[in-house]
């Protein structure tokens, strides 16, 4: 069953011609990686999905549910969740709080101002839960901005699933980190999307060819190949796009 | 018919006035961010300025060259010892600066020139009125429409034809792209701010024989600004242009038609344009 | 317990006792002046709410704060009998509905944008003020008498005896300044704090930052529109100095200078600015100008405002030399 559909997706940047056509179905349950090389629009179609922009043409589908047009706030809520490329956490905040914010959203709390949030053991118990889910429980009261890159990435990876989303959209989770710690962060993504859908953007083959179930490729905004592993990495066009880097 | 020509007029000459003041605050704005609040404050300054020149050294010519100076000066050190500072704190910080800063000034002149408006007399070549469409014209006015189309084609002719013109665009499409190609982008700052400054003041030193000079100037001018900016788009020379003009004609006409509503009119505007279009007619999108 | 949280209890047990006993303690005319400081440590409080807390400045504070005093003014003038507590929050929700509409159009914007429109508001709100004379009296003002204050079984107190005023006033500012803190406690409150940290990212947990904002900006409105009203009650007159560009500034002016970063610096700012300016304009008329100086000296070289400098300077140094010995 597809949980998400892209039909006919263009995007243009006053004038400039991103996403030509791109049409993809994610099945419920797969972890789904898109490749390809720089400026092939991995990131815009991120964007898009998530309802940071809107396309110039196409549709886009959640659960049978037409979210083209929907505001970012309203595709969360429904179950779509995102991380970032560069690390986008609340940078002076505590690690917990970062977390505890992001729960306090998922038990729609959001408007509630008749109780404290410190009382909530609800939220404060789910929000521990997900710290060591991550294994970030030791720097639960620092500061995010005061972290390594590595655990801040790791603050990054946690606040895409506090909110329990059904869809995990990751935006290069292996950005900036050394071999060591992307050898780390492949079964912690592992772990975390049990029973989710993951689309995962990674330049990194390796940890792509480990998680993916099928893989996209994009190239110059339109889809070069969609298949297994395997398929891709037989692909003739897919090998001549990379001159060679599978 | 004639009427409304003359209306038609009025409306031009304040909307060129108040391009040559938004036009500063809109690159300003446009290439580093800030949102100049002091820029009324220059413009206030050349005003007053105009009128102790011509006022005291009896020579309003004079003062189309001095105010400027003194007040672009003015405005590079402000931009050098205080903006420069506070810029890496944010733009909260930078607000809050630009806002106490106009808000000195604006003392400064009250206390010096004292509350009450004053009139700055003309010289004898630009008063009195020429035959225009069956009735008579100030001079003073065609002078101004004159002049500040003299300005706008001596700024377009800068931007768009000199080598400094180009950076001051290219910094404002993108400041950081100029800096890694080598350019002194501090200075190119520096410069267009104190131009900006100099620009205002001229305008200021046109409008006070036109407007008079008063301490709610700055204000009024300020918010009028805004309008032009919000409107016409963050950065855009040429939203603040077609801006400053409609909303010439829109006060010019207004103050005729529903004169206790023009206020109004323009507010709703502003929220209008907010509302469809929150980076103006001609502005990119953030 | 250690040693900040005992030195915050005594801190504020002395506090309390002072401005319990501050009638007892004080001559009349000092009574007078710190119910002022009160009216306007609300104020400020409020201020701070949009921007030390959600991190957006409004240029005109004052639109909320000068619609609380003329529903005040008017009500006095016109309506008689009306309980003085009804007033207040007639006056709190004229301040809240002033707020929405303003909030309306500002709240999705942020930075400079944000600022401007609140100031070109209330330029107009202050100009409606200024030319509905029929209503307003414009620039001439209005002067209200203080209606007395009815206590359920005490009878009338007469609010002419500066005394009572002080009580009253000392009451109903704690009482808002406490729902102030409280609601920072909130969820709601979270949500907007953590917006002025990452707008962005708060939007893709699912928060609608517009709503939240304006929801803040409302309660905001709702404190300020209190604030005003106590004014006019402490003046006994309202003119549109209440809504103008120096009621504005000054509101800026305290919270800057008392502190954006902690929720005590605004009352700081608002004492420091009524003794100073008390102090400034009794050497010269000028002393607009040397709050408009000494504001942007403060934002060039104390950016955390005098409770930053109390917070890091002293105390620290204190404890620095408490470890060493």
């Amino acid at each position: 069953m597809a949980i998400l559909r892209l039909q006919d997706i263009y995007k243009d940047f006053s004038g400039l011609q991103v996403l030509l056509g791109i049409s993809m179905e994610i099945q419920q349950g797969e972890c789904h990686a898109i490749i390809g090389p720089n400026g092939a629009g991995k990131s815009t179609l991120f964007n898009i999905i998530t309802g940071l922009y809107k396309p110039s043409r196409g549709q886009i589908t959640f659960l049978d549910r037409d979210i083209t047009r929907s505001s970012i706030h309203k595709i969360a809520r429904m179950g779509l969740s995102r991380s970032f490329q560069i690390i986008n956490i609340f940078p002076k905040m505590t690690v917990f709080e970062n977390i505890r914010i992001a729960v306090l959203s998922r038990f729609n709390r959001r408007f509630n101002c008749t109780s404290f949030l410190h009382r909530d053991r609800r939220i404060l118990e789910e929000s521990d839960r997900i710290l060591s889910l991550i294994g970030i429980t030791d720097v639960r009261n620092v500061p995010a901005c005061e972290m390594s890159y590595g655990m801040q990435r790791q603050l990054e990876l946690a606040l895409t699933l506090a909110r329990d989303p059904i869809l995990i959209l990751l935006d290069e989770p292996t950005a900036g980190l050394n071999a060591e710690e992307t050898r780390g962060i492949v079964p912690l993504i592992r772990k975390v999307i049990q029973g989710k859908t993951l689309v995962i953007v990674e330049h990194d083959m390796e940890v792509v060819f480990n998680l993916a179930d099928r893989i996209t490729v994009l190239n110059y905004g339109q889809v070069l190949a969609t298949g297994t592993p395997d398929e891709i990495r037989g692909s003739e066009e897919v090998k001549k796009a990379y001159l060679g880097r599978i | 018919m004639d009427i409304y020509i003359i209306q038609a007029i009025h409306g031009l000459v304040y909307g060129m006035l108040l391009f040559l003041v938004s036009s500063g605050l809109t690159l300003v704005l446009g290439m580093m961010g800030v949102l100049n609040l002091a820029h009324a404050a220059f413009y206030m300054l050349g005003a007053y300025f105009a009128y102790t020149i011509t006022v005291h050294l009896g020579n309003f010519w004079l003062s189309l060259i001095v105010a400027p100076l003194i007040v672009g000066t003015l405005g590079i050190g402000i931009e050098h010892f205080t903006l420069r500072k506070v810029h890496k704190s944010g733009h909260v910080a930078e607000l809050l600066l630009t806002f106490g800063l106009f808000y000195v000034l604006a003392e400064l002149v009250r206390i010096i020139w004292g509350s009450n408006p004053l009139r700055v007399p003309l010289p004898a070549l630009l008063s009195g009125e020429i035959p225009l469409m069956g009735t008579t014209y100030p001079i003073y006015r065609i002078f101004i429409l004159g002049f500040s189309f003299l300005i706008l084609i001596g700024m377009a002719l800068l931007l768009l034809r000199t080598r400094i013109g180009i950076l001051i665009r290219a910094a404002v499409s993108d400041a950081d792209m100029v800096d890694v190609l080598g350019t002194n982008v501090p200075r190119v700052f520096r410069g267009v701010f104190g131009g900006g400054a100099a620009l205002a003041a001229l305008a200021g030193v046109i409008a006070a024989p036109f407007l008079s000079t008063y301490p709610g100037m700055g204000l009024d001018i300020l918010l009028d600004c805004f309008v032009v900016i919000v409107v016409g788009g963050f950065g855009s020379l040429l939203g603040a242009f077609v801006t400053s003009l409609m909303l010439g004609q829109l006060q010019s006409f207004g103050v005729l038609w529903i004169p206790r509503l023009a206020l109004v009119f323009q507010f709703l505007l502003m929220a209008v344009v907010l509302i469809i279009r929150p980076t103006g007619l001609f502005g990119e999108k953030q | 317990m250690n040693r900040s949280r005992v030195l915050k209890i005594a801190g504020g047990g002395i506090a309390s006792l002072f401005l319990l006993l501050l009638p007892v303690l004080l001559p009349e005319v000092d009574v007078n002046h710190a119910t002022e400081i009160l009216v306007f440590a609300l104020f400020a409080v409020s201020f701070n709410l949009l921007l030390g807390y959600c991190g957006l400045l409004p240029f005109g504070h004052a639109a909320c704060f000068g619609v609380g005093a003329y529903a005040t003014a008017l009500i006095f003038k016109h309506i008689t009998g009306m309980p003085f507590v009804i007033t207040i929050m007639i006056s709190a929700l004229s301040g809240f509905v002033g707020a929405l509409i303003i909030g309306f159009f500002c709240v999705r914007l942020s930075g400079g944008y944000f600022a401007l429109i609140s100031l070109a508001f209330q330029m107009f709100f202050y100009a409606v003020a200024l030319k509905w004379r029929d209503v307003t009296s414009g620039d001439d003002g209005m002067s209200v008498s203080r209606p007395d204050f009815y206590l359920p079984g005490l009878g009338p107190l007469s609010l002419m005896n500066i005394q009572y005023l002080y009580y009253i006033t000392l009451v109903i500012v704690v009482l808002a300044i406490l729902a102030c803190y409280l609601f920072l406690k909130t969820p709601l409150g979270h949500a907007a704090i953590s917006m002025r940290e990452n707008a962005t990212r708060a939007s893709f947990l699912g928060f609608n930052v517009f709503l939240t904002r304006l929801a803040v900006f409302c309660f905001s409105g709702f404190l300020a529109g209190i604030a005003g009203a106590l004014f006019v009650v402490h003046q006994e007159f309202v003119a549109t100095t209440v809504m103008d560009v120096h009621m504005s500034f000054t509101v800026m002016l305290m919270a800057t200078i008392g502190g954006t970063g902690h929720f005590l610096g605004p009352v700081l700012g608002a004492v420091f600015f009524m003794v100073f300016q008390d102090w400034i304009s009794s050497l010269t008329k000028h002393w607009w100008l040397f709050m408009g100086i000494f504001f942007v000296m403060v934002v060039l070289y104390a950016e955390g405002g005098l409770i930053g400098l109390f917070k890091w300077g002293k105390i620290r140094a204190w404890f620095a030399s408490e470890k060493e010995s």
